[in-house]
């Protein structure tokens, strides 16, 4: 008897033979029922079938064997005794099908309540030794186990044991074919060899699974009598698919309650494998089924814990899973010097994952684990290379620790090896790693309320704080320029975490939370020109505090004092700041500072602090003397000046606010362009005027108190119109002739002429004086071509802002275009800005009239 | 057409993000048409991409913290106006930060530059505090800080309730027995007062069909976001 060529082709014959065979059965002939049996079974002889092949070949034939053991199993005693046909297929003649028929026979007696039981089982067993090719004697054997299956239910210990035995004898011949496999064939398909082997593993495998149904919830049996057989077989073996595998297996089909009880056993089997192993895919196994242990106690306080776990007779020691894993890494790091970082890494990251799941609190448990990791890198020498960044990543910032930032908090500050460990690795690791830390932390708005904490959170942070080289590199913000007067400087999203971090201090005792700004201060210094990025977020917190003294000396007058003084340092505090900020970046933020020094004032000027308040203003000024060059920059410097002070309240003491309101109007009468002269000069008239803080409780009209002296007032807008009409451009001219329009009618509601000097004469003769010069105008662009003027009217417009600069309205986009030149004249109808703007005016007072009768003495026509 | 108006992010140099729930209201891609920076929101990479994913039509105006310039596509600066002037519906509507009105939020300031730029709506921001009304037919909204930050101008005085606290104290002072209570209290809310001095944080949503401009304006007090709203139409 042969086999046939091809697959399809032995296919097709077990198929027939198959029908052949069902055909005698029914027609009684057993005996050539066993013929066609035979022939299809020789086809397993095969020997070029790929192992997949064969698995084909082999389902096939199971199916059709089985329906051969029904009929046995059927007509048994009434037309055979299975005990003879037992003897009988001993006669077939080749091994192979003679094997098969003997276990089917076999497997059909045992079902039977006579046979013998033990005596039949040993005989098959050892009749399997036979078949010493590795694909044939694989599948043969596990034809013997899925036959045998079904009889190993067995109650009393003795049998089970007798059964373990039984499937462990068979794995243990079924492992060394499996690796015999490796060494079958011409050494160039070594390779193709370990992947046909991987696509047998099952095979093994199901052995194992066999065993844990029989084992149930025996844990004795399985630690003292299971356990160690199967682990004697996968350190013998020394193969490197088969002991991967096997510890796999044995992972996962077991219960995790088994795992916890044989936790050092299976520890010490993974030292002992072939170093080719993966050492960490074991561990990270084991660590997900404990986990998993953890996870699936519903409600798990640390008695039930403990009781659970005596059950498994897991005690002293034992008991804390740490230390066994603990005890197996200092094994690991003795025994296998060779062992990479690569390698070690992820498994340092399963007992992490460990601890922090089964000890959630326990912060030496990390502290031993990093140290371990740092001290493995500092032998390691060289830099880390770049490759390794993930390993230390997922080590530094595993999810755990994300999602506990309380923990994770604790972690960073009381875990001296964090930062050992962080600070081995290179910049653009650490610079990742502290910004996620900020991220973590300012996500969970957490509380930096220590000193030490803080400090510590500082330290972590050194490869943000150092001032590197590299250039930022994000995408919406441009790349700074190093020039003294840019001011065009964008926040990094480095910087921006940093800043943030200031956020996260608190303490309830204002002078303990200004410590903890001012430590923050210090360590930002070290960052350089940086600073202009974090020491503005200082400063403001430095100015909350101040805020929070006022509060507390509205509500305990009686510490008025102390608070007073706590304020005053406050305030120093902040003035040292902007001055540090100044001599770190020179010039590239004097717009900053400035601003800085206003708002400041401000809070002091609040504060009931006129000296501190005058001090910030007059520093205000200086820069702007000194440092403010660009003509615009000046303008909207005066504007913010003048907004500021007309909101102070406590300056009137030796005469600071006149001084400061001065110096501010006649700045602003300096400036360069003559339009900003204007504009400066007619705002500042509100310095003049003080209006209602409502916040304060001042009403207009009942408080006597306000700071007004509308003469000078009224030589402001005197003043800028001069510089009005002095300016040659008429449309500018005419425009802000409307603009100091719209200031008298400003001031005309506010009060009548003998307070304000803006009276009816003096609005009478601006409109007269505005027709005039619109007039002239309007002769002056008489020329231009009526047709152009008519057609580009109704779409595109153009208006002059407060600022003095053109917004182009265009008809094709939604916003408007802000240039800071003029437009070409003739395509913007530039003439028809102040004539229009003088239109609108007019009809606002027109409609005043109706509400206020002293403007019906304003002549419009 | 949906416009959102934020202003004094005043990140991170004063606040750390936008209330989370804000971000979850209007994070929402491809609702909101036109965003308005209303000043002092520039300087945050990570507040400027999260502006940049609600919509890509944004406009900014500057505030007095913001740089002159801003990045708009990847290799071009553009400066940032003082003012601007967007038209959306019937309605155009003049944008800028408050910091360049003298007196700071005066109506009748507002009222003049509302007039100087032919406008119907004043959107302005500065004052970290928000507020709506119409004047002379035009509409003024201030969506206040959209992330509570600090502002150095007046605080929200307490002398109302500090007055009568100290009346109630006195008061009390003939009876020993009742101004035990009354410091306690005081005690108490000594403990507490460090959140007042963070203005409430507050955005703005404008709705524009044709003539009509409904506002909505959405405060974080307490934990919860509250919504008023309020309707204009153009006369």
């Amino acid at each position: 008897m042969s086999y046939a060529e091809t697959i399809d082709q032995a296919i097709a014959n077990c198929k027939q033979q198959t029908v052949l065979m069902q055909r005698c059965l029914t027609q009684e002939k057993l005996m050539d029922a066993l013929k066609h049996t035979s022939i299809m079974l020789t086809e397993l002889r095969n020997p070029h079938l790929s192992p997949k092949q064969y698995y084909e070949l082999y389902i096939l034939i199971y199916d059709s064997l089985s329906i051969l053991s029904t009929y046995f199993v059927e007509c048994h005693t009434k037309r055979h005794h299975l005990a003879d046909l037992y003897e009988l297929v001993q006669y077939a003649g080749n091994i192979v099908p003679r094997l098969y028929l003997m276990i089917t026979v076999g497997s059909s007696y045992l079902q039977s309540a006579d046979a013998p039981r033990e005596e039949i089982f040993k005989d098959m067993i050892e009749m399997c030794k036979g078949v010493q090719n590795p694909i044939r004697g694989l599948f043969l054997r596990y034809y013997l186990s899925q036959r045998t299956k079904q009889f190993f239910q067995a109650d009393d210990v003795e049998a089970k044991k007798a059964n373990a035995n039984f499937i462990i004898t068979n794995f243990i011949e079924m492992n060394k074919l499996w690796v015999r496999l490796q060494h079958q064939g011409p050494l160039r398909e070594r390779e193709q060899r370990t992947r046909e082997r991987k696509e047998l593993k099952i095979l093994i495998g199901a052995n194992v699974v066999r065993l844990s149904q029989i084992v149930e919830s025996d844990f004795t049996m399985y630690k003292e009598e299971i356990l160690p057989q199967i682990l004697e077989q996968v350190v013998q073996c020394r193969d490197v698919v088969s002991q991967e595998y096997l510890l796999d297996v044995i992972c996962q089909v077991f219960p995790d309650e088994f795992h916890l009880g044989t936790l050092a056993e299976l520890l010490a089997t993974s030292l002992k494998l072939n170093p080719t192993v993966p050492i960490n895919k074991v561990v990270l196994t084991l660590v997900e089924r404990l986990n998993g242990f953890i996870d699936r106690q519903e409600n798990s306080d640390s008695d039930d814990l403990a009781q659970k776990l005596a059950a498994f007779s897991i005690a002293g020691e034992n008991q804390n899973l740490f230390f066994v894993f603990w005890k197996f890494l200092n094994q690991l790091s003795d025994e296998r010097p060779d062992l990479s970082l690569q390698e070690l890494a992820p498994v340092i990251q399963g007992v992490l994952k460990l601890t922090l799941r089964w000890y959630p609190q326990n912060i030496s448990n990390v502290d031993v684990l990093l140290k371990f990791m740092y001290e493995k890198c500092q032998e390691y020498g060289k830099s880390i290379p770049e490759e390794y960044d993930y390993l230390f990543n997922d080590l530094l910032l595993p999810q755990e620790f994300k999602s506990e930032p309380a923990f994770f908090c604790k972690i960073l500050t009381k875990c001296e090896s964090y930062e050992k460990l962080l600070s081995a690795q290179n910049i653009s690791l650490q610079k990742h790693c502290t910004n996620e830390i900020l991220d973590t932390l300012t996500q969970a708005e957490w509380q930096i309320s220590s000193k030490l904490e803080l400090e510590k959170l500082l330290s972590l942070c050194g490869a943000l704080i150092e001032p590197g080289v590299d250039k930022p590199s994000s995408p919406l913000m441009l790349e700074e320029e190093d020039g003294l007067d840019s001011d065009n400087w964008s926040l990094t999203p480095d910087q921006e975490k940093l800043a943030k971090l200031t956020h996260l201090c608190y303490n309830k005792s204002i002078d303990e939370h200004s410590e903890l700004l001012l430590t923050c201060r210090n360590w930002y210094q070290k960052s350089g020109r940086n600073v202009r990025y974090l020491f503005p977020a200082i400063i403001c917190n430095l100015w909350k505090l101040i805020r929070r003294c006022q509060w507390k000396i509205k509500r305990k007058p009686e510490r008025r004092e102390k608070l007073n003084n706590t304020t005053k340092q406050l305030f120093k505090h902040v003035s040292r700041t902007i001055n540090d900020l100044y001599s770190a970046c020179g010039g590239g933020c004097f717009d900053l500072l400035y601003k800085l020094n206003l708002q400041t004032a401000a809070l002091a000027d609040q504060s009931e602090l006129g000296d501190i308040a005058y001090d910030f203003f007059s520093q205000a000024f200086t820069i702007f003397e000194e440092s403010l060059s660009d003509s615009r920059t000046q303008f909207q410097a005066i504007v913010s000046m003048a907004q500021t002070l007309q909101k102070t309240r406590n300056l009137h003491v030796e005469s600071y606010y006149d001084t400061l309101i001065t110096r501010c109007t006649l700045h602003g009468s300096k400036l360069l362009k003559k339009q900003d002269q204007c504009r400066a000069v007619y705002t500042c008239s509100h310095l003049w005027w003080a209006t209602e803080i409502s916040l304060l409780g001042e009403e207009e009209g009942v408080t006597e108190s306000f700071y007004r002296e509308g003469k000078r007032v009224l030589e402001c807008l005197q003043r800028s119109l001069r510089v009005a009409d002095s300016i040659m451009d008429n449309i500018q001219s005419c425009e802000l002739m409307v603009e100091i329009l719209n200031r008298c009618c400003y001031y005309f509601i506010h009060g009548d002429e003998n307070s304000t000097h803006v009276g009816v004469k003096y609005i009478n003769g601006l409109i007269e004086l505005i027709k005039t010069n619109l007039d002239a105008l309007k002769l002056e662009i008489s020329s231009v071509s009526e047709e152009h003027r008519g057609s580009n009217s109704d779409e595109d417009r153009t208006l002059i802002g407060i600022d003095g600069c053109y917004i182009h309205q265009s008809t094709l986009n939604s916003v408007a275009a802000v240039y800071s030149k003029p437009p070409s004249s003739k395509t913007a109808n530039l003439e028809s800005v102040p004539i229009e703007h003088f239109q609108r005016t007019l009809r606002y007072i027109q409609d005043q009239k109706d509400v206020d009768s002293r403007f019906k003495a304003i002549v419009l026509l | 057409m949906l416009l959102l108006a934020l202003s004094d992010a005043h990140i991170p140099e004063r606040a750390v993000d936008l209330p989370h729930k804000f971000k979850k209201l209007i994070g929402v891609p491809n609702k909101i048409q036109q965003v308005v920076l209303l000043g002092n929101c520039t300087k945050s990479y990570s507040f400027m991409k999260f502006v940049n994913q609600i919509s890509s039509n944004v406009v900014v105006v500057r505030g007095e913290f913001d740089n002159k310039t801003i990045a708009s596509t990847r290799n071009a600066k553009e400066e940032i106006p003082l003012n601007t002037i967007i038209k959306q519906g019937n309605f155009s509507i003049g944008c800028c930060n408050g910091y360049t009105i003298v007196p700071k939020s005066d109506p009748l300031s507002l009222l003049t530059f509302a007039r100087q730029l032919d406008v119907d709506i004043v959107l302005w921001g500065g004052t970290h505090n928000v507020e709506a009304y119409t004047l002379e037919g035009k509409f003024f909204i201030n969506p206040g800080t959209c992330t509570g930050a600090f502002s150095t101008d007046w605080p929200v005085q307490e002398s109302e309730t500090s007055g009568t606290d100290q009346e109630a104290t006195e008061t009390a002072a003939a009876d020993a027995k009742t101004s035990q209570p009354t410091e306690n209290l005081a005690a108490d809310a000594d403990e507490t007062d460090d959140e007042e001095d963070k203005s409430a944080p507050s955005f703005c949503l404008l709705d524009i069909q044709g003539s009509t401009c409904t506002l909505y304006i959405y405060a974080y007090v307490d934990g919860e976001v509250k919504v008023d709203k309020v309707i204009y139409n153009k006369s």
